[in-house]
């Protein structure tokens, strides 16, 4: 769908425009000339049903943030965070993404969980060529935008790799043979229904059937009850943790047992509280959890969310752990790039992220993250499966 | 030259503001864009709910259709020049066909329509996969070119700014124009619309239409500006911002939108900082806008500027020529009849209103003139019977609009004015040109500023104005419903003066009036009602010697006597009375300086024709009608200031006119309910044993003890709602009009009760029409005459004084 | 058993609709405005119920009776602030101010309660019994008896109470309520609490088969104001009909056709019910008066 999108043809002028007496009150006085700080931003959703996503991502950019402050910041000068809420609203994202790019003049923007959203905000930071940096919608088409200068980047899964990847798994985990698709009505949903057929094909395999179900929904033994008897011996789950904790109890009232494999949407929230014991059965993907044996880089930032949020006591506080993670990881390679290109002009920038050396992160050793016909950091090998023990996500064995 | 103030302001506004785009900063332009997109939608939602008074609560529907059709054009490879009338198009096709369910209902129906339209949209959205992209949307939907210039932020802004200067000019064009005024005057008075010729469903389904059309605009230039659409672009909740908008700025200004879309779209920019708190303040925010600046920024700053205090004047326009009918037919009733619910409200009727002649129609209350008028206006369907003026067809059942444009005319008992138009725009709005408008002021005495609110206007200049709007659309017959209620005698007269002069113009003038000095004083012709039914016709003087219509009236002359076996002599500490006291509705008082009291154990009659004053009597010292001036006084407590249910549990208790029972609660719960009041409260034995007094009392209420009291006959529910209020062992019983509407067997019934009641000692005020009758019961009266009292005395003294029977059928010929 | 499975939660659904709706109908009854903050109450007596029984640990009868007493606090502050200084002066700014009350509410919990969902436990929601075939929590059947209670008690409160009788007087007919020295002030007030406690009750009795959120509450809101409006506001026992109806409509369209079709042909349906009976499905039209 996305073609040869844009040309830029927006000239930003980068200059403070004068202000008229009654647009200084209405936007709140003219931007500042010289920036005593570098500055970055968030659109994310801070409020509504995904607001701990954004609370996640916040926390994940504080704490990196901290980090290369307490270095000296970057080319001399600290970095400050400014956040914007999108309220899960594309058109709310576009005028946010705006007003950080043209008004606040962030060096670069990080992006939240709602795929609509930054599928909407691709654009224009291609045109504004101002580096937009996806944390954890894992939309394909958000990276692979087709634009010819491409400023998007991403530290996270993408849907066509983790749908390659779930159906490796369930196929070496469970033999399976028949899966059954369980999506949400939505654009995340539309884009696996997509993924998993590719990659379910690839392998050969026949699908029972796909079913679809929407947030609110207290009943999917409808939906399920048509997989079963299509012969399905695997479902591939598709949804956050809402109508996730829906899809599981409403396979305990049809009492039947079967493989589930999910991306991530369950681990957003308290799964097991919501959908009761049987959560722990589901399989999801990941890109990183600080449960088990961490390595020293988690502890140290396990013990930086402590001290930073005194709300921070149990491991069920830092789930999900894919947001904070992601964040984390790419706040460093950013602060990597602008000390690469020893600007924030957005092309330079540009290229400094494709001269990323290595980087020691939080979820693995970044080699030469980014190249300019992949500009994800994360392959499908980065991916671990894990699922719920309690309130705690753990890797599968 | 005033009047161009605005529109040169909008002018001169937008150009400033396109000026200011050529070097503002491209975030800058971009709200600049959303702000005045913001507009448009506003001025699109103004004219539905400014002028047409309809509430939208989905309007984000037509903008989001108004941004996918241009987007998708676009993307087909439109011009984006081509594709914005078309996205405008679609839009307003879609809002006239909302129009046709949203407009059978009203209220928060209507609200459930326009949320359920929304839903409809956005999920249709996300389904129509084929043509809108899913819930991924629409992307790269690019801005257009000219000459091979693309449009970046800053010509976007511009354009949006233009488009919403010229919706803004659009607005004031239509405020001002015939076609906002008629919308306006729906809005304001469907009824009285109706009555001037306005179609209210067509004139409503065109706003819904313009409405949405506006809101398809925005959206078709919200498409290429964000260059990316999906259903979650147009979340519910922008729906509420966008009434909102309206709301604060002020409905049905011009200007209202730009202040609401500053606010709406504006706003949030300030908010940015607070991030997550952002919806937090916002509604804080919102509330504080609400208490603060109810009628909207603009309509307060708008209340605050004085009304231009020229009066009208005609110059040189000859009314004669305007209003005298080219045919002159007269109008015959035949045999109309009208049932509601199987009761016959009227029945048999027939009259010949000639050309020239004040045809009056009389009765006491409750005899069906109204609905007789109702019929003719087309208001009421009835049930059979023809109407017809001269040979014309039958207009029985026809709607009220084309009654209107058939040549009839009316005004109303309320008065029924565009309250929020100017006096001369509520002439205009019914055909006149302005010239005109203002002789036919001048013509029927209205005085006052012609730029005035209908609203603000006094009682007698609303009735002027009302009769100067039935005239100007040049009717044939003007049907005038109690014209004079609540007018002073001056008033009075000089309208009676009028109402000839209007006949002469060769119109057939029906008048349903109850003061019958003015109707002895003009009419050619009187019919008299009672119960529905025709009883009399004939000259005023034959009517006023007509038995059967004094009987109907003063409640005859064969009702037995119900005098005291033992002469009334109680404590002269009077529980209830009023000194001073004045009352009214608005500006005139229909009471005034009127006193009065009741003394312990005497029944104390309260007489005088209709719209004398008797019952806002009873409201005013019941409490249901507040404030009012002067001194009432229960038992030595002031209650002048009391609501009525504080003074209900002091001990007073009003058995209203019309009964007023609690139709759904059984006949039982009614009674017990009247126990409410009282101030100890009675265990279920003391009630049970009370409740079987009132049985005893009235056998009849024994009999239907279960069934809902909205199935009793008239008759039967005046003895529950006498029941009720002596179940609250009052101090003093009001009883308002207990013979109104009631059979002359069941009035015996009911007066014999109030003997009984009068010899056991209870207190008790009545009003009743039915002089004769009250005075059979009465110990003492006073009677009131246009709202003071004029006489009072002994119920030996007052019965037959001549003064009384003229306060009901007007003064004799011979006594004046 | 995909049938039986949409019926039981159809039913559940509808019960709870024609709870939250049985709201508007209170309010609208007695004063001819109603709350449209209605959701937020929903969510407050399930986030309160929530708070105070898991967060507190205070025993659940207690943590229920208080979270319902808070919510009838709500209702009596929408009424006095939100809706009381507009309808006064006759202006229909109430329906904004609702609004704002509820953004308000529902945007001050998600900072107090916290910014995801939690799960409501219930010994009725854990393990399903076997119903014609099909597995049902013993909640889902549950709901709709104590819902058919629930609405039975008002209408035996109502009509077989003093109390209950002077608020129907002022439903019939304020002016003359009034006289029998019943204050139609406080009956309105009271009105809004009882509609709040309705909504904060269906609130409690969903949440365990959903989930507890600060922004539960907006479509349950939305929905039973469909509901009350297809019942015919006015009349209460079809108010919960239209409840059943359109709960089980949204669960069979779901179940027959997939959850895709369910709210453009639900709402397609609440406008065609509309354009062919202006008053509702089993509401009554009022004689107009000139």
């Amino acid at each position: 769908m996305v073609r040869s999108l844009l040309k830029p043809r927006f000239a930003l002028s980068r200059r403070a425009a004068v202000l008229g007496l009654g647009a200084a009150v209405l936007l709140g006085g003219a931007p500042a000339f010289a920036q005593e700080t570098i500055k970055v931003g968030l659109v994310a959703a801070l409020s509504g049903q995904s607001a701990k996503s954004g609370e996640a991502i916040t926390r994940g950019l504080e704490v990196a943030i901290d980090e290369i402050n307490a270095a000296g910041g970057v080319l001399g000068k600290k970095v400050e965070l400014i956040r914007r809420d999108d309220e899960s609203n594309p058109a709310k994202g576009v005028v946010a993404a705006r007003e950080l790019v043209q008004k606040e003049k962030v060096a670069a923007f990080f992006g939240g969980i709602d795929t609509p959203v930054s599928l909407a905000i691709v654009p224009f930071a291609n045109q504004a060529k101002v580096p937009f940096i996806s944390v954890w919608a894992a939309g394909t088409g958000i990276t692979r935008n087709g634009a010819a200068e491409n400023y998007v980047f991403r530290v996270s899964a993408v849907d066509e790799l983790v749908d390659e990847a779930m159906i490796d798994y369930a196929v070496k985990t469970y033999k399976t043979a028949k899966p059954g698709l369980m999506l949400i009505n939505n654009p995340w949903g539309e884009s696996n229904e997509k993924g998993l057929k590719a990659a379910s094909a690839a392998k050969g395999l026949t699908l029972a059937g796909a079913e679809k179900f929407d947030n609110a929904d207290v009943d999917m033994v409808p939906q399920l009850t048509r997989l079963k008897e299509a012969g399905a011996d695997t479902l591939f789950l598709i949804a956050n943790v809402q109508p996730a904790a829906q899809v599981v109890k409403s396979l305990d009232r049809m009492g039947w047992n079967v493989p589930v494999v999910s991306h991530w949407g369950p681990a957003g929230g308290r799964f097991t509280e919501l959908g009761g014991p049987s959560a722990e059965k589901v399989h999801m993907v990941q890109t990183y959890t600080f449960s088990g044996n961490l390595s020293k880089k988690g502890q140290t930032v396990l013990a930086a969310l402590k001290t930073k949020y005194p709300q921070v006591t149990t491991l069920a506080d830092v789930t999900p752990a894919v947001g904070i993670a992601n964040a984390y990881d790419a706040m460093h390679l950013l602060a990597l790039a602008i000390a690469k290109a020893g600007t924030t002009e957005g092309p330079a920038l540009r290229q400094a992220f494709y001269e990323i050396g290595s980087y020691e992160g939080l979820i693995k050793s970044y080699a030469k993250p980014f190249s300019p016909t992949n500009q994800d950091a994360l392959s499908k090998d980065d991916y671990i499966f894990t699922h719920f023990k309690g309130a705690e996500i753990v890797p599968v064995n | 030259m005033a009047r161009f103030v605005l529109p040169l302001s909008i002018l001169l506004g937008a150009a400033a503001l396109c000026a200011f785009c050529l070097s503002a900063e491209s975030y800058t332009l971009f709200v600049i864009a959303l702000v005045a997109l913001t507009v448009i939608v506003g001025v699109g939602l103004n004219i539905l709910l400014g002028l047409a008074g309809q509430v939208s609560l989905g309007h984000v529907g037509f903008y989001a259709i108004g941004a996918y059709v241009s987007g998708i054009l676009i993307l087909q490879g439109w011009n984006f020049f081509a594709a914005l009338p078309v996205a405008m198009l679609v839009a307003g096709l879609v809002g006239a066909l909302l129009a046709l369910p949203a407009l059978r209902v009203s209220g928060p129906y209507l609200a459930m329509v326009t949320i359920a339209f929304a839903f409809i949209v956005e999920h249709g959205l996300i389904e129509w996969k084929a043509v809108t992209g899913g819930a991924n949307g629409l992307m790269g939907i690019m801005p257009p070119s000219i000459g091979g210039h693309a449009f970046a932020e800053r010509e976007m802004a511009l354009l949006s700014v233009v488009l919403a200067a010229l919706s803004l000019l659009g607005f004031w064009m239509l405020s001002g124009a015939r076609l906002g005024r008629a919308m306006r005057a729906v809005r304001d008075s469907e009824v009285a619309a109706q009555s001037v010729g306005l179609n209210p469903v067509g004139l409503k389904t065109l706003a819904f239409a313009l409405s949405a059309a506006l809101a398809g605009l925005a959206g078709a230039v919200f498409a290429p500006l964000l260059m990316f659409i999906s259903p979650g672009s147009f979340p519910f909740s922008q729906s509420i911002l966008f009434l909102f908008a309206v709301v604060l700025g002020g409905a049905g200004t011009v200007l209202g939108p730009v202040i609401g879309a500053l606010v709406v779209a504006g706003l949030p920019e300030l908010l940015s900082d607070l991030a997550e708190y952002r919806l937090l303040i916002f509604g804080a925010l919102l509330l504080a806008v609400l208490w603060i600046a109810p009628e909207g920024i603009v309509g307060l700053l708008a209340r605050l500027k004085r009304t231009d205090p020229r009066p009208a004047r005609n110059r040189a326009t000859d009314l004669a020529a305007f209003l005298r009918p080219a045919a002159a037919p007269p109008l015959t009733v035949d045999g109309i009849g009208i049932s509601f619910g199987g009761v016959k409200a009227a029945s048999g009727v027939s009259f010949t209103a000639s050309p020239g002649a004040i045809t009056a129609v009389i009765g006491p209350n409750g005899a069906g003139k109204t609905t007789v008028l109702n019929m003719i206006g087309g208001f009421y369907r009835p049930d059979s019977g023809t109407i017809r003026l001269g040979a014309g067809a039958n207009l029985a059942g026809a709607p009220a609009y084309k009654v209107a444009r058939a040549g009839i005319a009316r005004t109303y008992q309320t008065t029924q004015l565009f309250g929020t138009l100017s006096v001369l725009e509520n002439i205009r709005i019914a055909g006149a040109d302005a010239a005109t408008a203002e002789a036919l002021l001048a013509f029927v005495g209205y005085g006052g500023p012609v730029a005035a609110r209908a609203d603000d206007l006094p009682h007698v200049d609303r009735r002027l104005v009302e009769i100067a709007r039935a005239l100007a659309t040049r009717p044939r017959v003007l049907l005038l419903d109690e014209p004079a209620a609540g007018l002073m005698r001056a008033d009075k007269d000089a309208l009676g003066i009028l109402l000839r002069r209007i006949a002469e113009m060769g119109i057939a003038v029906i008048l349903v009036e109850h003061d019958m000095t003015m109707v002895m004083g003009i009419s050619d012709h009187v019919v008299v009602l009672d119960a529905g039914r025709p009883i009399a016709s004939g000259t005023p003087a034959a009517i006023r010697e007509n038995p059967l219509v004094i009987a109907a009236y003063l409640g005859g002359t064969q009702t037995r006597a119900r005098g005291r076996t033992t002469p009334w002599d109680g404590s002269r500490d009077a529980v209830l009375s009023a000194l001073r006291l004045t009352a009214g509705y608005g500006a005139a008082p229909v009471l005034e300086d009127v006193a009065l009291e009741v003394r312990p154990g005497e029944l104390v009659a309260l007489l005088g024709a209709n719209g004398a004053g008797k019952s806002t009597a009873m409201k005013a010292v019941s409490g249901l009608l507040r404030p009012v001036s002067g001194d009432i006084v229960l038992k030595d407590a002031r209650i002048s200031a009391l609501p009525a249910h504080r003074i209900a549990r002091m001990g007073l208790a009003l058995v209203p006119e019309g009964r007023q029972v609690f139709p759904e609660l059984s006949v039982r719960d009614n009674i017990l309910l009247g126990s409410s009041a009282r101030s100890d409260t009675p265990d279920t034995a003391t009630l049970e044993r009370e409740l079987a007094a009132q049985f005893a009392r009235f056998p009849r209420l024994k009999e239907r003890a279960a069934s809902r009291a909205g199935l009793l006959s008239g008759g039967e529910q005046q003895m529950l709602a006498l029941a009720r209020g002596l179940m609250a062992k009052p101090d003093i019983l009001l009883l308002d009009e207990p013979s109104l509407g009631l059979a002359p067997a069941i009035i015996n019934e009911v007066f014999d009760v109030l003997a009984e009641l009068r010899e056991e000692g209870v207190t008790i005020l009545l009003v009743d029409q039915m002089a004769a009758l009250a005075l059979t019961v009465a110990d003492r009266a006073y009677v009131l005459e246009s709202g003071r009292v004029v006489k009072a005395g002994t119920a030996r003294d007052l019965s037959g004084d001549a003064a009384l029977e003229a306060a009901y059928l007007g003064a004799r010929p011979a006594a004046q | 058993m995909l049938i039986v499975s949409a019926i039981v939660s159809g039913l559940s659904l509808g019960a709870m609709y024609g709870l939250i709706a049985l709201g508007y109908h209170v309010t609208y009854a007695v004063s001819n405005t109603v709350n449209f903050s209605q959701g937020s109450s929903v969510m407050l007596g399930a986030v309160l119920c929530y708070t105070l029984w898991i967060t507190f640990g205070w025993p659940v009868t207690l943590a229920v009776v208080v979270a319902l007493f808070l919510c009838a606090l709500f209702g009596l502050v929408v009424e006095r602030f939100l809706v009381r200084p507009f309808a006064a002066r006759g202006s229909n700014a109430w329906l904004m101010a609702t609004v704002a009350g509820g953004i308000i509410l529902d945007n001050a919990v998600m900072f107090s309660f916290g910014k995801e969902p939690r799960s409501l436990p219930s010994v009725l929601a854990q393990k399903p019994v076997s119903l014609f075939g099909a597995g049902v929590y013993p909640l889902q059947l549950a709901i709709p008896v104590v819902g058919i209670a629930v609405a039975l008690g008002l209408h035996v409160l109502l009509n077989r109470t003093r109390a209950g009788k002077r608020l129907l007087a002022v439903v019939q007919n304020p002016s003359a309520a009034r006289l029998m020295g019943i204050d139609v002030k406080r009956a309105i007030a009271l009105s809004f609490a009882a509609s709040a406690v309705l909504a904060g009750l269906a609130g409690m009795l969903i949440a365990p088969l959903l989930s507890v959120s600060s922004d539960m509450g907006l479509m349950f809101g939305i929905k039973a104001f469909a509901v009350a409006i297809l019942g015919g506001i006015g009349s209460a026992s079809g108010i919960m009909l239209a409840g059943f109806l359109y709960g089980l409509a949204e669960a069979l369209i779901t179940a027959l056709l997939g959850s895709s079709y369910t709210q453009i042909l639900v709402f397609s349906a609440v406008i065609a019910a509309l354009a062919l009976m202006p008053n509702g499905l089993f509401g009554r039209a009022a004689v107009k008066k000139v």
